[in-house]
């Protein structure tokens, strides 16, 4: 289990059932949105394009909660998703993102489904160079700021690789890591190489 | 008995005898005995006795209402949950201090705490074709009252046509019926008919043409009093309008939008509002309820059993689980795959299939009813720009104050458009579009919401349906899956109307009866 800050424990003190592998964690009363559309355990929900979020690095989730209210995320014109998200980071203040971000990480849900086809041999070759900042079994590096890579929808992987690409996202002047990660996606050569690479990182170890 | 003389009832029998009582079900709804006809069903369900029989219900809108008033005057029990931290769904009411709960960008409603300054921002017109809707106005004592919605006093406007300036919706018509009409008697004359019309027909045509466009003795049109008179008609003779020209008319989007939305079967004269708010309705149930919808429940699990449905729910901070021998479920179809479920595949493919729609509409309160002083009582103007629709309330009548809508969008152009904006900014882009229909609109405002369906907490979407080459799906999310029904306005095909989740509803409270006796042996 990954190491929980305080405000991780304090939440999970005010739980009257311990939280199980099958019962979700329950949020407090104002986090109950984020379950609305990313799923009761955050498991993700294609159909409004809500990724899952379940067991993502708590860094992480608050990092990308900053992102969308700094509007580094969710303002591009074609971003549909993001600009739905937006409004609900904006209205956070710095402690509601300590809370939500350890209540994100503390959930776990059931392993994404595989939805898309993709050969995962030729992203395995793909994946080496991404593997530097991302890990090796894309377990995330926070000392680098790249995050984990396991567990997250291959709808959505493709998703944000594509926006890498067309500079939907990772164009903000003052966003260093997106700047990073696009500068990284640009290498990737077409569709097909996006198709394979996230078939192979969906191959790699669940949290 | 020979093979032609076999009827449904004979076909059943025989089902039931071999197959037993779910056999004799399934087979019923194979042959959809539960008929499709406009009217209000004729409810004649078994009588259950107390504590027998218990139903989970998803969802405190119109559908899931409807299902536990239906089912509790036969004795059934019921337990209504509801996600949200109101009764009601989309049927909604806003007045002074109530909540616009949207997703990021909370709203209190800040009219002044009036009666009659109220907007709905949901359902707001019933049609008298609604026959279910109609019928539990009056069970449940619900005033209605008579909605203008066609006023050919009220206002057309388009950026691409007659300079952008505004006309009167009369003017317009009359122009646009005079215009075809002259073009219909030419054909005539003409005989450019496929029809063989003798001479008699032929003269009653003409009459007919005349009449539809108000034409000169010339079969010509040079204008109608129809358009209002251009000075004059009560104590001078009146003064006709010059006809409009004829390619401004056809530039107009106009005539692909409100001069025939008032022709729709739904949208046509005249159409009924309850008096007071459309949540009068919601009231009315409330009233007559035993079960006391549970507010801030929202459903975390739902499990389909042999003999049952078990559905986990969380209410402030505390897990809960409930059992019932069946549930009705109106959570929106695209949040079920976020509801951990035992669903089979089939059902959930079905279900998430469909595709939500995200209306939006803005309320706005104005210091003046201006709209009075250009003759404008009740009814609908029309624009090109983004805001479609001004309504002006037909209540209130020369009280100082009105709730006016002051845009009522539709898809990504325009919704999506409106959504991405914080509220402030969504009603000062509105106001200048209301400009362009009333010079000084934006001065009249005092206050205003917006209501973005496709962001309301718990929500996230309206109009849920399936594209149409999906439509054969219906059936599937029509029917029961074990003994849990779906319900709601997105199981009807008549979603983001009332009509729709009452229909629904009395559909699943019918399909479930006809269960219920097959299980007591008496199909």
């Amino acid at each position: 289990m990954r190491t929980m800050t305080r405000t991780t424990i304090a939440l999970l003190c005010l739980l009257p059932l311990a939280a199980t592998a099958d019962e979700p964690v329950i949020p407090a009363q104002k986090y109950v949105y984020c379950t609305v559309c990313h799923g009761i355990a955050m498991g993700g929900n294609v159909v409004i394009a809500a990724p899952r979020l379940a067991g993502m690095d708590e860094w992480y989730v608050a990092r990308q909660l900053e992102a969308f209210k700094l509007g580094w995320r969710g303002v591009h014109p074609d971003d549909a998703g993001g600009h739905e998200m937006r409004p609900m980071a904006a209205i956070l203040d710095d402690a509601e993102i300590e809370e939500v971000s350890a209540y994100v990480a503390a959930v776990s849900a059931p392993p994404p489904p595989l939805t898309l086809d993709g050969d995962a041999q030729r992203g395995a070759a793909i994946y080496a160079s991404c593997g530097a900042c991302h890990g090796a079994d894309g377990q995330g590096n926070e000392a680098l700021g790249g995050p984990p890579l396991t567990g997250l929808n291959d709808w959505y992987l493709q998703t944000q690789l594509e926006h890498y690409v067309s500079g939907v996202r990772g164009s903000h002047p003052d966003d260093d890591y997106g700047q990073q990660m696009r500068a990284a996606a640009e290498l990737l050569p077409n569709e097909q190489a996006i198709a394979d690479v996230v078939r192979y990182i969906s191959t790699l170890g669940s949290n | 008995m020979t093979r032609d003389q076999i009827t449904r009832r004979h076909f059943l029998n025989f089902v039931g005898a071999v197959g037993g009582t779910t056999a004799l079900y399934q087979a019923a709804r194979a042959l959809d005995l539960l008929p499709e006809t406009g009217e209000m069903p004729q409810l004649d369900l078994k009588r259950v006795g107390r504590g027998e029989k218990r139903v989970l219900i998803l969802g405190a809108g119109i559908s899931g209402l409807t299902a536990a008033y239906e089912l509790e005057r036969a004795g059934y029990d019921c337990t209504i949950l509801e996600a949200s931290h109101r009764v009601g769904g989309r049927n909604i009411t806003f007045r002074h201090g109530d909540v616009v709960d949207e997703m990021g960008y909370p709203q209190v409603v800040n009219f002044d705490d009036e009666p009659h300054l109220y907007f709905n921002g949901g359902a707001a017109r019933i049609p008298g074709h609604h026959e279910r809707a109609m019928h539990y106005c009056r069970v449940l004592g619900v005033e209605l009252d008579i909605m203008a919605n066609d006023n050919r006093l009220a206002w057309t406007q388009d950026d691409e046509s007659f300079g952008g300036e505004r006309l009167r919706v009369r003017e317009f018509t009359t122009s646009a019926r005079g215009f075809m009409s002259e073009l219909m008697a030419k054909a005539v004359n003409a005989n450019a008919f496929d029809q063989p019309l003798d001479a008699d027909d032929q003269e009653r045509l003409l009459a007919f043409i005349k009449a539809y466009g108000d034409l000169g003795d010339d079969y010509r049109f040079a204008g109608s009093s129809r358009a209002g008179y251009s000075s004059g008609g009560f104590l001078k003779h009146g003064e006709l309008k010059p006809a409009l020209e004829f390619k401004q008319l056809l530039n107009s989007r106009f005539w692909r939008m409100g001069m025939h939305f008032n022709e729709h079967v739904d949208w046509a004269a005249p159409r009924m509002t309850p008096r007071g708010g459309m949540d009068m309705i919601v009231r009315g149930f409330l009233n007559k309820l035993r079960a006391k919808p549970l507010l801030h429940a929202q459903v975390q699990a739902i499990t389909l059993r042999d003999d049952g449905v078990e559905v986990v729910y969380h209410h402030r901070g505390e897990r809960r689980k409930l059992s019932g021998d069946y549930c009705f479920n109106s959570i929106p179809s695209h949040f079920i795959n976020g509801i951990p479920n035992n669903f089979s595949k089939d059902y959930v493919d079905a279900l998430t299939a469909m595709r939500r729609g995200n209306f939006f509409k803005i309320g706005l309160q104005m210091k003046e009813r201006f709209w009075e002083r250009e003759n404008i009582y009740g009814g609908i103007s029309y624009t090109s720009q983004r805001i479609n629709q001004i309504w002006y309330p037909s209540h209130g009548i020369f009280r100082k104050k009105g709730v006016v809508l002051g845009c009522y969008a539709f898809g990504p152009d325009q919704s999506n458009w409106f959504e991405r904006m914080p509220p402030d900014q969504r009603i000062a882009e509105a106001a200048k579009m209301g400009e362009k229909l009333h010079p000084g609109y934006t001065d009249m405002i005092e206050n205003g919401i917006s209501v973005a369906w496709g962001r309301m907490n718990h929500m996230m979407g309206c109009g849920n349906r399936f594209e149409e080459d999906q439509e054969h799906l219906f059936r599937k999310v029509q029917a029961p899956e074990g003994r849990h029904w779906m319900i709601g306005d997105q199981i009807s095909f008549h979603s983001s109307w009332q009509e729709g989740a009452f229909a629904s509803a009395l559909h699943a409270v019918q399909d479930l009866d006809q269960r219920v006796r097959a299980e007591a042996g008496q199909g």
